[in-house]
């Protein structure tokens, strides 16, 4: 079945709203070489507007800056094991001299882990892995994923049917299930596991990006450029591709929050990051027998993965909100 | 095979004469007499040189290997007379009373073993303290006190098995006070025990080694010098002290010193980086190296947390020798099966426990000449395991041991690292609580001041036969019902009579004659005497022996004390 899904016309309603605020403009005598306002630009002022969409960008770009500057804000090596450099042992609670901590006890805000490490540096230092690969997951997925939904959804018939079937065997499989056979035929790692979260997450933008095509393709610019006898990768790249973008974006946004909690689950399977490197999923993995005599250590990283997808979903459900003009006054 | 089938023709021959003759069979009433196997049993044929005469009215039964071409330790197994047994093996085996006090040999009436079909699974009938009474599938196991016990009789009359996977959930149990004793505390609860005046902290003493092993077949580890620099580079007390619970020690040597020649010889490396490193430079590594270490996520006394001591080993190899070494874990059949065949070419972290109280469990286990765990083997080891393992005193064969153990330093085809400590828990009111270096708990030496005991293990029983189990689990129960010839001491390695009055051997150690204890009953009334040691004995290591059944019919330790079953199909050879 062809999933003529509402992103799509969402986008090409966009389209016609930016449209005809043109041509309001020109009934009010403005200036017409003045450019319309664009999409972006409008879901831009209706974002703002928006709590819990700004809310989540906050935890977004409070994440993204804790990843950039860790090296300064961790006061340890992520890796530099504590044992006869400092007088703390293994699985320390967390000490806060500002709390009441000993000042004799070294300061470790969130304790130490059970290899003698601090582990608020690893906290830290974790944020990056969790977001890169986010972000590279889903802009590897997205690329490939659009690419195969344009071609599949502007000329349709055979090359559409075999596209789609395979994006449907995919996604016939349970992601977490499928990234894990992927991992586990690749082998274990930083780099594989993106690989592997990324050829999951491929078949939900390539269905999207085809149904927005298939609308999009119908409209009449996209005709009148055809009609002029213009490359259809001209009119896919130049018309329709800028029109698809929304739903896209959209999705990506949520699609990050998804590809972190992914990548959190390989790393605590152990299909993610190897030791010694600094990952929330394998952090977790490595104490979860520690959950009652150690709760910071399962407690900590739980949160900062559960901060992390919160954000993308509060920032994703404010772009959907503010991008989609159904929504909007 | 033709002899064994001619041995079994002329048995069954014997068998229709003697049935159309009307002979007494049941002259004697206490055992049967009969050996009950067909391919490998007859009865007594001439006693050797060493036995005496047969009592008149007493049909001893044999096992015959037929030989010793089928790899086997033990030749043949004669029922002497009533009260003697002989072992003939076909090699020397100083170990062999230390083996063969272990539960797995333990001695059932041959009666019930083949009423049972060769697999008394649930009804085990022994000669022990204690007697089953009920097995509640799920729930706990109930045993009788043995009032007709030859030893010493339970003071209390009750014991009841239970179980619980968690430690947490057992040391709850053992601190509301519904259980007596407990098995295996989490080692983070040790010290919880130990502070808690209602309890009692019980250290068992389980001979045991965690050690970092090479396949020498690999480079950079075909290098002597690679391994001497490791030895030496990875701080060993770090380890010990920051990942092992109270008790646990930094190994001197590979075989812990509570085993006689375990510490024959030199102590270990110290720790010194500068030495090391110097050592890398010599093999032309001084800027170090890329290795893997592998591992497997299994809890062991001997590794308590795998995965902390591998990301410490890594980090001390990064810190002190610019080693850059990866680790991987892998699962836990496949680690034991790539490690011990000599496929990872890397650093594997491994440990043993001890099955029996005998140094050749350690180092002729690890170092024999056709042991591909560590690649390459050294005669300067293996000769001197050769030469010690034909020696039955302790104190004779120390010199051997010095050398093998002195020649493991040299060569160092593995690091040892730890000696593990164990524990169990008891109430504070239970006397003589103890938990044995070897086997389970003698519960007829403690008294809970209290009609019922109640001792709360790991895990359910697989089955109470266990010639056919090798989970202690199940053997833990299994030895308060059935007992081997010897049995192990309550707080040493060493091994003690019970249902032999001893075990003596000849010059050689090839051959063993024991003198059983005598007016012993079963359980069930019967009379225990020497056949009844060679049915049991049968049924475990004869796999031609239509007894020979058991619960998956594997028998895996009369396979492997013994170095294989007697008659055994290829795949199970």
């Amino acid at each position: 079945m062809v999933d003529e899904t509402l992103p799509g016309r969402d986008a090409a309603i966009g389209g016609e709203v930016s449209r005809v605020e043109a041509f309001e403009a020109l009934a009010a005598n403005q200036d017409l070489t003045e450019k319309p306002t664009s999409v972006w630009r409008l879901g831009l002022r209706r974002f703002v507007h928006r709590r819990n969409g700004v809310a989540g960008m906050i935890i977004v770009g409070f994440m993204a800056l804790v990843a950039i500057f860790a090296p300064v804000i961790a006061p340890y090596d992520p890796t530099e094991v504590l044992i006869g450099k400092e007088d703390v042992s293994k699985r320390e609670p967390p000490c806060i001299h500002l709390l009441g901590c000993d000042e004799s006890k070294p300061q470790h805000i969130m304790g130490t882990d059970g290899n003698v490490r601090d582990f608020f540096s690893r906290i830290v230092h974790g944020s990056r892995v969790s977001l890169t690969l986010g972000f590279s997951t889903v802009t590897v997925a997205i690329v490939i994923g659009a690419f195969l939904g344009a071609i599949a959804g502007y000329w349709g018939g055979w090359i559409d049917n075999i596209t789609m079937r395979i994006m449907d065997v995919i996604l016939g499989f349970p992601a977490l299930i499928l990234a894990i056979a992927i991992v586990a035929a690749l082998g274990p790692g930083i780099r594989n596991a993106l690989i592997a979260i990324a050829i999951v997450s491929i078949p939900q933008y390539a269905r999207v990006m085809r149904a927005s095509v298939l609308t999009i393709k119908e409209v009449d610019y996209v005709a009148a450029s055809r009609a002029l006898g213009a490359n259809p990768w001209r009119i896919l790249a130049t018309r329709i591709l800028p029109n698809s973008l929304t739903p896209l974006v959209v999705l990506g946004t949520l699609g990050i929050a998804t590809v972190i909690l992914e990548a959190a689950g390989l790393g605590f399977l152990g299909l993610g990051a190897q030791p010694p490197q600094a990952e929330w999923g394998s952090m977790l993995a490595a104490e979860r027998n520690q959950v009652f005599s150690a709760p910071h250590l399962v407690f900590f990283p739980g949160l900062a993965i559960m901060l992390t997808v919160l954000g993308f979903n509060l920032m994703g459900d404010g772009l959907r909100d503010a991008l989609d003009p159904t929504l909007n006054e | 095979m033709r002899r064994t089938r001619l041995i079994a023709l002329l048995a069954l021959f014997a068998l229709v004469i003697a049935a159309c003759g009307g002979t007494a069979e049941e002259s004697t009433d206490t055992t049967g007499g009969e050996e009950p196997t067909e391919t490998t049993a007859a009865p007594a044929e001439e006693p050797t040189e060493t036995t005496e005469a047969p009592m008149v009215d007493f049909e001893g039964a044999v096992l015959d290997a037929g030989g010793c071409d089928y790899g086997g330790k033990i030749n043949t197994i004669t029922a002497v007379d009533q009260y003697t047994v002989q072992f003939d093996l076909c090699s020397p085996d100083p170990a062999f009373l230390a083996k063969a006090a272990f539960t797995p040999f333990g001695i059932q009436p041959a009666e019930h073993i083949e009423a049972t079909g060769g697999a008394p699974l649930e009804n085990p009938i022994g000669t022990g303290p204690f007697m089953l009474d009920a097995w509640n599938r799920g729930d706990s196991i109930v045993f009788k006190r043995n009032d007709n016990y030859y030893g010493q009789v339970p003071a209390f009359e009750t014991l009841v098995y239970r179980w619980a996977t968690e430690g947490a959930q057992r040391l709850l149990e053992l601190q509301s006070g519904s259980v007596d004793q407990i098995t295996n505390p989490s080692p983070d609860d040790f010290e919880t025990i130990q502070n808690d005046p209602n309890l009692q902290f019980i250290p068992i003493a389980n001979p045991n080694v965690f050690y970092v092993g090479f396949t020498n077949t690999f480079a950079p580890f075909d290098d002597v010098k690679v391994r001497q620099a490791i030895a030496q580079g990875i701080d060993r007390q770090r380890i010990i002290d920051t990942f092992y619970p109270a008790g646990s020690e930094v190994a001197s040597h590979f075989t812990p010193c509570s085993i006689d020649n375990g510490c024959a010889g030199d102590s270990w490396y110290d720790f010194n980086v500068d030495a090391a490193k110097a050592l890398l430079e010599e093999a032309g590594l001084g800027g170090g190296f890329s290795t893997t270490i592998y591992y497997r996520d299994v809890f062991r006394v001997y590794l308590p947390e795998p995965g902390l001591v591998a990301q410490d080993i890594q980090a001390q190899l990064k810190e002190n020798l610019n080693i850059d070494a990866e680790v991987v874990v892998l699962e836990s059949g496949e680690f034991i099966d790539k490690a011990t065949s000599g496929q990872l070419e890397g650093i594997h972290l491994l440990g043993w426990s001890a099955d029996y109280p005998h140094v050749t469990n350690f180092l002729d286990f690890h170092f024999n000449e056709n042991q591909a765990q560590f690649g390459n083997n050294f005669p300067e080891i293996y000769d001197e395991l050769k030469v010690g393992a034909a020696i039955a005193d302790a104190a004779t064969a120390a010199p051997n041991y010095e050398a093998a153990n002195n020649a493991v330093k040299e060569l160092v085809p593995m690091i040892p690292i730890a000696h593990g400590a164990a524990a169990s828990a008891a109430l504070a009111t239970v006397e003589n609580a103890n938990y044995p270096p070897f086997g389970a708990p003698q519960f007829e030496f403690s008294n809970p001041g209290k009609d019922t005991f109640v001792y709360m293990q790991n895990n359910e029983p697989i089955s109470l036969y266990c010639a056919d189990e090798t989970d202690g689990e199940s053997l833990s129960p299994c030895q308060q019902v059935v007992e081997p010839l010897y049995t192990y001491a309550t707080d040493s390695g060493e091994v003690v009579p019970r249902l032999a009055t001893e075990c003596v051997p000849n010059d050689d150690l090839t051959q063993w004659i024991c003198s059983l204890r005598e007016g012993v009953t079963f359980h069930d009334g019967s009379a225990f005497d020497a056949n009844d040691v060679v049915a049991s004995w049968s049924a475990g290591l004869d796999a031609a022996n239509p007894l020979h059944v058991g619960n998956t019919g594997s028998f895996d330790y009369y396979a492997y004390l013994w170095d294989g079953l007697i008659n055994a199909p290829e795949s199970e050879g």
